[in-house]
């Protein structure tokens, strides 16, 4: 409760500076989002794989940054390092962060926060109101080039992505919106850091005993995997090998995230 | 105009919500407290009991997973439609149950936790326990919601994708806590040698 | 052996229940081989009944003790246990790095190692041995990986127990229960581009009774690589996708890189000695045809087996693959491993040298007794071919004596020196000599020639004749003068400057 009146504290003190507060508040969310119209799209993995509607959203142009996190622990201590249950994040949570409350050295303050738990992460967009972006979300933003909703087909697109995957990682890594900014406005997909998605365990590439969950297992076996019409694959599987390889506590070097709002239904 | 109409509703709905959306994880983390204020200290950092969600069990009764401390519990994730996967993942359950000491299942909770919630209302999981048999003494069905399930299955390693709107392809792993909610063993695959899994369950019920 | 296991699997069909408990066997195979037929034979299915009852009984044998495998970068392989022994829980500790190396010389390229090397660490174990492998994923590391090892009997060889985010250390255990030289490679999705990265290695899996004992034992992996710029193209060369899929390797080599095996990091010998090759072939996509100029191997292990043939020249290793290779070196000289698949060797890296050091032989090799000139009946003389397909040449800025230096340096470490060597000594009897190279000195317009059209026949260079062919090289006019430059001002040769006009006169035929 005493985080709450914090921020009715703050929210106060825009209310008397700016008298209309909501919009104010609402107009610099919505100017760090970007509207996403949505689509159809088909996912990667899967033989039961059929085209998905997306429907339209907003996402962060950006990832999360290391001062914006600063501040979300600030107001939700029981999301500090040393606060927070292993269940939720393993020993390596904001490790690279001097203290609780201080970045320190190898934290610039307008880097991509990363070592970050996906409960870390999804407290934190809830906690905007907003909420990490599904596969199908993440995905279908990220197949835009700079001037195109669907670049996939471009052969500098996949060379792109492709280029970076291979790259060890640098570290820290660079600002956000540093990098490449699409036709949606978003930055830094596929280009500075990996990033969490809401449902990253839908990727079924162990433990599945289900006949026709099979292609699946081509996460593994290169049996069938990919065939010569369909190269683009290649950037996509190790997208979704990343993220199968991950649990919900684990915290990563290069693994930050963004978050979406959806549009309530108008009545 | 109407897109400006539309973004202050929008923005309206989003101050609305400022106050209110973080409010109930505080106030969940409250209850938890207060609820089980004597022994919270004492729960293993990695206990699943930290998992703050509502459940519904098949007689329409709310939990917390807190609610199953004390007793050694067996834990999978189902859907009562499923055709192929669940029938058998539930007889396995049923397998391990029975190499339990009659003596001892009071001492062990048989947890099924839907991955369907939508459609596995305490209705459905009710029936679904009558038809499988499952003496409700030590079994408990689960219905919650899916950002619950999904916390919960991440937090187990558990995977399942929707496939339509009846269908899930999902890992089929159950699992084995000790009293204080932190996972022992896991067994994945069906049909497997229930040796191991029972070994560890009857190891935890000698303690 | 063979016979034995022959014979083993014919006594177990027909007397499977027959059970004779011995335990001193293997002593008494080895020896015996002046029986007569029949009594040899009857020996053998003697023996191997007691065998084959001994393999099944030690499946169950007890763990005789824990150890940290050791683990080496290529080329060298871990000790072995000189007898037989109990078998051992192995803990193997395996760190996935991904990084930076050079190819060649100015070509880098990002690898994805099990170790740090490619190919990968080697492992040695022995049947029955029970491994605790560790898979540890450097948290550096921008992708997710595993490991398939093809000496696992489960699932994916390992692959799903071990699939491992950055940062991450996963941890399955197996027993080994075929004895045999293993293929290990990453199987994350897609594995094409994780091989091709170089993600393989070998695990060698010791019989029960060990190996015979040699006085040399190395390590060399075949692998080919994919890069976006062509084979010398400078720089950090990103992965090319496309000519993977259509198999169009820009470099085909051993241990990873061109020079792993070539001038200083030759392995080497002495005369007399035993040498024992493990070599395997990652691909991900080329078969290789590996053999060693000059030597003949006494045994192989087919396919890393346990079948083994004898006096073989060239041996198929194929992708996922491997053999054990044995034979003597009976004189000295440097000794060239390729892939006769001969165009990779020469043109795309497929080389290595094995120096054997010690006393010549003539009774074994002669070297050249006599020459003369043969001139056959109406014959022509012969020449390459040059199908005219030369490059028309690019008008260029003319280049400073550093820049054609520094350019030379680079353009002789990539495509002269696997032949000519690092300080252009040549290797004799093969390749001649640049260095102090009165053929070289003698006349530039013949030498600017013979990069740009090849050369074949015999020549006499420092006294010596050498008759092999060099091929013509792919380079452009500054590239040319670049080299010849660097060679003419290095090595005691007589400092000539060469111009590019002067390359694309030759070039044009005056």
């Amino acid at each position: 409760m005493l985080q709450c009146t914090n921020i009715l504290k703050r929210l106060i003190s825009i209310l008397i500076t700016a008298s209309i507060c909501c919009n104010v508040h609402a107009q610099t969310a919505i100017a760090d989002m970007a509207f996403i119209e949505g689509g159809i799209y088909t996912p990667l993995y899967g033989n039961d794989s059929v085209p998905v509607q997306v429907k339209p959203f907003y996402m962060d142009i950006a990832p999360v940054t290391n001062q914006q996190f600063l501040e979300f622990v600030e107001q939700y201590p029981k999301w500090q390092r040393d606060n927070t249950k292993r269940l939720f994040a393993d020993e390596m949570y904001l490790s690279h962060w001097k203290n609780n409350t201080e970045l320190g050295n190898n934290a610039p303050s307008n880097a991509p926060v990363t070592h970050v738990s996906w409960f870390a992460a999804k407290a934190y967009c809830e906690c905007q109101q907003k909420t990490l972006p599904s596969i199908d979300e993440w995905e279908i933003v990220a197949m835009a080039g700079a001037d195109k909703k669907d670049a996939r087909k471009e052969e500098n697109y996949n060379q792109r992505i492709l280029d970076w995957y291979e790259k060890p990682s640098s570290f820290p890594p660079k600002e956000v919106k540093s990098t490449f900014k699409n036709y949606w406005g978003v930055y830094d997909l596929n280009s500075l850091i990996w990033e969490w998605t809401y449902d990253f365990n839908s990727v079924l590439i162990s433990g599945e005993s289900r006949k026709d969950g099979a292609v699946d297992r081509n996460l593994f076996c290169s049996a069938g995997a990919v065939g010569a019409t369909d190269l683009m694959n290649y950037a996509a599987f190790l997208r979704y090998a990343f993220r199968g390889s991950l649990k919900a506590n684990y915290n990563i070097k290069n693994l930050g995230f963004r978050c979406v709002k959806r549009i309530p239904l108008k009545k | 105009m109407r897109y400006k109409y539309f973004l202050q509703l929008l923005t309206f709905i989003g101050c609305s919500m400022l106050f209110s959306a973080c409010e109930p994880q505080e106030l969940q983390q409250k209850t938890l407290e207060t609820s089980t204020q004597t022994v919270e200290e004492e729960l293993p950092d990695l206990s699943i009991f930290h998992l703050p969600s509502k459940w519904a069990t098949q007689s329409n009764d709310t939990i917390e997973l807190v609610d199953l401390r004390g007793k050694v519990t067996v834990l999978a994730l189902i859907f009562t439609s499923c055709q192929y996967a669940c029938p058998r993942l539930v007889a396995d359950m049923k397998g391990i149950e029975e190499e339990v000491a009659a003596n001892k299942r009071s001492e062990t909770n048989f947890v099924l936790v839907s991955i369907d919630p939508e459609n596995d209302t305490p209705e459905v999981l009710h029936q679904f326990a009558e038809e499988k048999e499952l003496d409700l003494s030590h079994w408990t069905l689960l219905q919650g919601t899916p950002d619950s399930v999904l916390e919960l299955a991440v937090t187990l390693g558990v995977k399942y994708r929707k496939v339509s709107a009846i269908d899930f392809s999902h890992s089929n792993i159950i699992s084995v806590f000790e009293p204080n909610g932190e996972l022992v063993f896991q067994q994945d695959g069906f049909g497997a040698d229930n040796t191991d899994i029972v070994g560890h369950i009857n190891e935890l019920l000698k303690k | 052996m063979q016979i034995i296991k022959i014979a083993c699997k014919f006594v177990k069909k027909i007397k499977r229940s027959f059970i004779i408990k011995y335990n001193f066997i293997t002593l008494i195979t080895n020896s015996n081989c002046s029986f007569t037929m029949k009594k040899i034979l009857w020996f053998f299915i003697c023996v191997s009944l007691v065998s084959c009852k001994d393999n099944t009984m030690q499946y169950s044998d007890v763990i005789g003790g824990v150890r940290e495998a050791e683990l080496t970068s290529p080329p060298h392989v871990p000790m072995t246990d000189k007898s037989m022994r109990h078998p051992l829980k192995q803990i193997v500790k395996l760190e996935i790095i991904e990084k930076v190396m050079e190819m060649t010389d100015g070509v880098e390229y990002t690898y994805w190692t099990f170790g740090g090397t490619v190919p990968g660490s080697f492992i040695r174990v022995r049947e029955g041995d029970e491994v605790e492998f560790h898979l540890k994923n450097h948290p550096d590391n921008k992708l997710p990986h595993n490991i398939d090892l093809h000496a696992v009997t489960g699932e994916g060889g390992g692959a799903a127990s071990s699939f491992t985010a950055p940062g991450h250390e996963t941890v399955f255990s197996f027993k080994v229960l075929n004895p045999g030289l293993y293929v290990y490679h990453c199987a994350t999705a897609p594995v094409g581009m994780h091989i091709a990265n170089g993600m393989y290695g070998l695990i060698m899996v010791e019989p029960r009774e060990g190996m015979s004992e040699v006085d040399r034992e190395y390590y060399v992996m075949q692998g080919d690589f994919y890069t976006k710029g062509a084979n010398g193209e400078t720089g950090l060369q990103p992965f090319d996708m496309n000519k993977a899929v259509s198999e169009d390797a820009d470099y085909v080599v051993f241990n990873g890189a061109m020079n792993s095996l070539i001038g200083d990091n030759a392995i080497t010998a002495n005369v007399g000695e035993t040498v024992r090759l493990f070599v395997g072939n990652g691909g991900p996509n080329l078969v290789s045809s590996f053999h060693v100029i000059g030597e003949i191997f006494d045994k192989v292990h087919i396919e890393g087996g346990s079948m083994v043939n004898y006096d073989v020249q060239t041996t198929l290793i194929p992708a996922g693959g491997a053999a054990i290779i044995e034979f003597k070196v009976d004189v000295p000289g440097t000794f060239i491993l390729v892939d006769h698949s001969i165009f990779r060797a020469f043109n795309k890296g497929a080389l290595g040298m094995l120096k054997v050091e010690g006393e010549e032989d003539k009774s074994i090799y002669s070297g050249t007794i006599q020459e003369g000139i043969y001139k056959p009946e109406g014959g022509t003389i012969q020449e390459m071919p040059d199908d005219g397909s030369a490059k028309t040449p690019v008008k260029t800025a003319a280049l400073s004596f550093q820049e054609k230096m520094e350019m030379g340096q680079r353009v002789y470490n990539s495509t002269c020196m696997p032949c000519h060597q690092q300080t252009g000594q040549g290797v004799p009897n093969a390749f001649p000599p640049l260095a102090k190279s009165d053929y070289f000195n003698a006349d530039m317009d013949r030498a600017i020639d013979i990069v740009l059209n090849g050369k074949s026949g015999e020549i006499t260079v420092n006294g010596k004749k050498y008759n092999s062919i060099m091929t013509r090289q792919v380079l452009n006019d500054n590239e040319v003068a670049s080299v010849l430059t660097f060679i003419s001002n290095n090595w005691g040769n007589d400092k000539e400057e060469v111009s590019a006009s002067d390359v694309a006169r030759i070039r044009s035929g005056h």
